[in-house]
């Protein structure tokens, strides 16, 4: 038995020294879970299917779509870029066995892109991502809660908070609604609470209050929103929700001749998707929301217009809105990362790359990026938008006025930040 | 959110097999020297030590020298008159059980690969780890004196006994070389906190008639803790039908007594949040937590999936863990000497301070959990006695200081002992590998001390509950895999049993593609270094 053993031993180091050498010449022979010679996996979990998959269903798909295309041009050093997107159906409990098969079965290099608050509070928790040093980038949530360093070593959020995006709104009421009888619905968890708290703080008295337990948006319940809505005389209403939610709101009211000037939180106001869940343009005409992106239509901009092309020839059939955006460019930023932190390619080193390099990414987002050592935030701002009458978002006021914050107490400014250019022809050459 | 309208009226209430059965006979009387007999080439020998447990030996023609000494789980330590619902009818027993569940083909395997098994039935029943421990060091000596050739001791049990199993290597590592403690209870005052928390919010909520504790002495304390089980299942009863007739607004129960205010948030939200503060587990032997009814509409669909589903394995496992709360919070009270539960230190709200983002659909959002919560924080507590607190401390505790190979097994979902027992031993013995560690550093030793601790979970499918054609839940299927109190399979057992034999012959625990082979065959045993169960709630306060 003992002799057995030696031999077989013996033979694998044989095996590993010569696939070593072969490799010497292309990439560094690399031990890290989920990376070869040739490829590099990464892994995501998201609402394929289910009520609150409208839109966020795309994301997933955009990513591999961009993948593909840098795939096609040579990949990352070399190496190809797999995405393996699990369905959670929006529920943790299948977020945290989802996860354990990417990170156990399908042995992914990193989470890129898990969308959800309560689904990566489950899987942080459960899951145990810090211990076991996997990297979660790019947390497709606005829960200020994760740009605890401390508590998440290792992800790394993209949107701005949506405590940063309630202070920017609160801004804007202060600006262009004041002394307008204001409502509020907003999704009663940590989104909401993450809102609401940033509303009290900028000094935003709703007259009308409506909370929402995630899950129980409908149609039925959004009639009873517009019944109190109305009943309070509300005649500029935020709805802090997510898609389902905005559209349930805004299709009864649409039915009910209810039309206060609506300000759609971003988490829900992607046109194409509200449409395709019915709400009627002629509703959308005139909201106001904040937006972080260019309108997915204004190829006037060099990132819309390079990853509609791509989108065109490795997604197709699919319509490019703010979601297909929005996976898009997660695919540019985590193409960058995966480049930033080098051919010798650790999931230690990738936290490395986000922290000293990650600030610099290029982004379609206007905002700056806050990654450094002490800093998991992403973007730090957005720019108003309305609606125009073919559901098309246009800054508000003819042009982008970029405000940033923070997630506390400091204040809203306006930027001057100039985001970086998109990398030639899509594809990152940075190290 | 639509009102779902389950076709049939539900059947959770199914409480697992807490009681440890055995195919054996009891001795009749104490014996200082076993009787024996031999049938089909095996010896059976009774007999009792000397604090009168009964034991049973088994020994086959061709004894390797390796022996199994297996210690059951919890048996209440009172009769349980009939009529309660899953324990009606429990006489007190002290059968001896030489191994699990005195399963004949687990005690069938093992004899004929030559290894004997034992196992005592302990001299007093309910919590009884410190004579238990001692019941089986004598046990250990009977069986080498009956068979002198004996070279290997492994030990293994559960629940209780898997608490015992643990102790006994951290204090015998000259008599055990091998040990499994499985679905393993840990130290006693964490153990009954989560009892005391179940009670105390499913009496808060539902019926402040239910004592929870507190039991008086002698026999007017017997009839307090049965009176309670009887209350404790009606509570729950009621929420069952409330949740069958309404899923998303179930009505309270009519003995609660919760103001008026507090009923606008649904009766499932308060069942969630006491299985959250205690501890219980959120998917239980039907219920996944995930899943809802095929041709829901999405938006109802989701409903289910996040708020419904979770309610409902609340109630399934704090039903499972409820009554063993009752019987052992009345037994630990009678040892102690008075109250052992006291809560008027406990902030609830911290206890849940990530849950209640995780289940914030099942708690009602925060709106609901506030107001849970609130009443909770505004209600009058427990307040213990301190001397019986005093002594439960006094009571052996697990160290995780183990010398002797050792392999950790239970279900992720485990409702009765929740996992955070068996991590709180795996947290214990990292701590005391990295004491070791460090003081080989300082004497020059650059050889790190090895790990010889085999954890293993049994983690539930994704998905499992299933529904009626008419879009019911349907209960009436086995526990899935993973959930209720010790819910392991008889090819489990055995393979555990081959890890033991493994690691008593080699001093270490097996490793490698073995390992991997032997848990794969077996079936729903994993093996994760990377996976930390949810610590036990009340640890540190």
């Amino acid at each position: 038995m003992i002799r057995k053993t030696r031999i077989k031993r013996t033979w694998l180091a044989a095996a590993v020294i010569a696939s070593g050498s072969l490799l010497a010449t292309a990439l560094p022979a690399n031990a890290e879970t989920g990376v070869s010679a040739s490829e590099i996996k990464l892994g995501i979990t998201l609402p394929l299917t289910g009520a609150a998959s409208p839109g966020y269903n795309k994301i997933g798909n955009a990513m591999n779509a961009y993948f593909k295309y840098v795939n096609d041009n040579g990949g990352v050093y070399g190496r190809k870029v797999t995405l393996i997107q699990k369905n959670d159906e929006y529920s943790p409990q299948l977020s945290i066995s989802k996860t354990n098969e990417l990170i156990l079965r399908d042995k992914v290099f990193a989470l890129v892109g898990p969308l959800g608050t309560a689904n990566f509070t489950a899987v942080h928790k459960s899951v145990g991502l810090a211990k076991r040093g996997v990297p979660s980038l790019f947390l497709n949530t606005g829960f200020s809660g994760f740009s605890n360093k401390k508590s998440y070593p290792s992800s790394f959020m993209v949107l701005p908070s949506y405590a940063m995006e309630a202070k920017i709104i609160a801004q804007f009421l202060k600006e262009n609604h004041a002394g307008k009888k204001l409502g509020i619905v907003y999704q009663n968890d940590e989104f909401g609470i993450d809102g609401m708290g940033a509303f009290k703080a900028a000094g935003t008295k709703f007259d009308v209050t409506i909370p929402y337990t995630s899950g129980s948006q409908s149609a039925a319940t959004a009639q009873t929103w517009v019944s109190q809505l109305a009943a309070g005389g509300a005649q500029v209403v935020v709805i802090f929700g997510v898609t389902s939610a905005t559209g349930a709101l805004l299709g009864v009211s649409a039915a009910a001749r209810y039309a206060p000037q609506w300000i759609l939180g971003s988490v829900g106001s992607d046109p194409v998707t509200l449409r395709a869940i019915g709400v009627p343009v002629a509703v959308l005409n005139g909201a106001q929301t904040p937006a972080g992106n260019p309108s997915p239509n204004d190829t006037s901009d060099e990132y819309v217009k390079q990853f509609q092309e791509i989108n065109t020839k490795y997604n197709t059939g699919t319509a490019f809105d703010d979601y297909v955006l929005q996976g898009m460019n997660i695919g540019l930023m985590t193409v960058q990362a995966l480049r930033a932190a080098g051919k010798n390619l650790t999931r230690k080193g990738l936290v490395r790359a986000m922290e000293s390099k990650g600030s610099k990414f290029a982004s379609v987002a206007y905002s700056p990026l806050g990654f450094s050592r002490t800093s998991n935030v992403g973007h730090t701002g957005y720019y108003m938008a309305v609606m125009d009458a073919n559901g098309d978002r246009k800054p508000f006021g003819g042009k982008v006025t970029l405000y940033t914050t923070d997630s506390g107490s400091g204040p809203v400014v306006v930027s001057t930040f100039k985001r970086p250019a998109m990398p030639a022809k899509g594809l990152p050459s940075n190290s | 959110m639509r009102t779902f309208k389950f076709k049939r009226s539900l059947t959770l209430v199914a409480v697992s097999s807490l009681l440890s059965i055995t195919v054996v006979s009891i001795p009749t009387a104490a014996q200082a020297t076993p009787v024996c007999t031999t049938a089909s080439g095996v010896t059976t020998c009774l007999g009792a030590t000397s604090d009168t447990a009964p034991y049973m030996l088994m020994t086959p023609a061709n004894f390797n020298g390796t022996v199994y000494l297996y210690s059951h789980g919890y048996r209440p330590n009172v009769p349980v008159p009939a009529g309660i619902p899953g324990y009606g009818g429990y006489t007190v027993t002290n059968t001896p059980e030489p191994a699990p569940g005195g399963d004949a083909k687990i005690i069938g395997t093992l004899l004929a690969k030559g290894y004997a098994v034992m196992g005592s039935g302990f001299a007093r029943q309910g919590w009884n780890a410190d004579s238990a421990i001692k019941t089986n060091v004598e046990l250990i000596g009977v069986f080498k004196k009956q068979y002198p050739k004996t070279t290997k001791v492994v030990a293994w049990g559960n629940s209780l006994g898997g608490f015992i199993t643990q102790a006994l290597a951290e204090k015998y590592p000259d008599l055990i070389s091998a040990a499994a403690p499985l679905c393993m209870a840990s130290d006693l005052t964490p153990l009954m906190t989560m009892a005391g928390d179940a009670l105390w919010g499913i009496k808060t909520f539902f019926d402040p008639t239910i004592k929870g504790g507190g039991y008086s002495a002698g026999t007017a304390g017997y009839a307090e803790a049965m009176g309670d089980l009887v209350k404790v299942f009606t509570a729950i009863g009621a929420m069952q039908a409330a949740i069958s007739a309404n899923p998303t607004a179930p009505a309270w129960p009519a003995t609660s007594t919760v103001p008026a205010a507090l009923k606008a948030v649904p009766s499932r939200s308060a069942l969630v949040l006491v299985a959250l503060m205690s501890g219980v587990p959120m998917q239980s032997a039907h219920f996944d937590s995930t899943s809802a009814p095929a041709g829901l509409p999405a938006s109802n669909a989701l409903s289910f999936q996040l708020a419904i589903n979770p309610a409902l394995a609340a109630l399934e496992n704090l039903a499972n863990a409820a009554a063993l709360a009752v019987l052992a919070t009345h037994d630990v009270e009678q040892q102690a000497g008075g109250a052992i539960f006291d809560n008027t230190a406990t902030d609830y709200s911290a206890r849940v301070a990530s849950e209640r983002f995780i289940w914030s659909s099942a708690l009602t959002g925060e709106a609901g959990v506030n107001a849970l919560l609130g009443y909770l924080a505004a209600v009058p507590r427990v307040k213990g006695n301190p001397a019986a607190i005093a002594k439960l401390a006094t009571l052996t505790t697990h160290t995780g200081k183990v010398e002797v190979p050792t392999i950790l097994f239970t279900g992720t979902a485990d409702p009765v002992t929740t996992p955070g027992n068996q991590q709180a031993v795996i947290d214990k013995y990292a701590a005391y590998s990295a004491e070791k560690w460090a003081a080989a550093k300082k004497v020059g030793d650059r050889k790190r001390p090895a790990n010889n601790q085999l954890v293993l979970w049994d983690f539930p499918p994704e998905k499992y509950t299933k529904f009626t054609a008419a879009g019911s839940p349907d209960t009436t299927g086995a526990a899935a895999t993973g959930t209720n109190h010790c819910n392991f399979t008889t090819s489990q057992y055995l393979a555990i049993a081959d890890l033991l034999a493994y690691a008593a012959e080699n001093g270490k625990n097996m490793s490698g593609g073995a390992l991997y082979t032997k848990i794969r065959k077996a079936g729903n045993m994993t093996y994760d270094r990377g996976y930390e169960a949810p610590r036990l709630k009340y640890y540190g306060e």
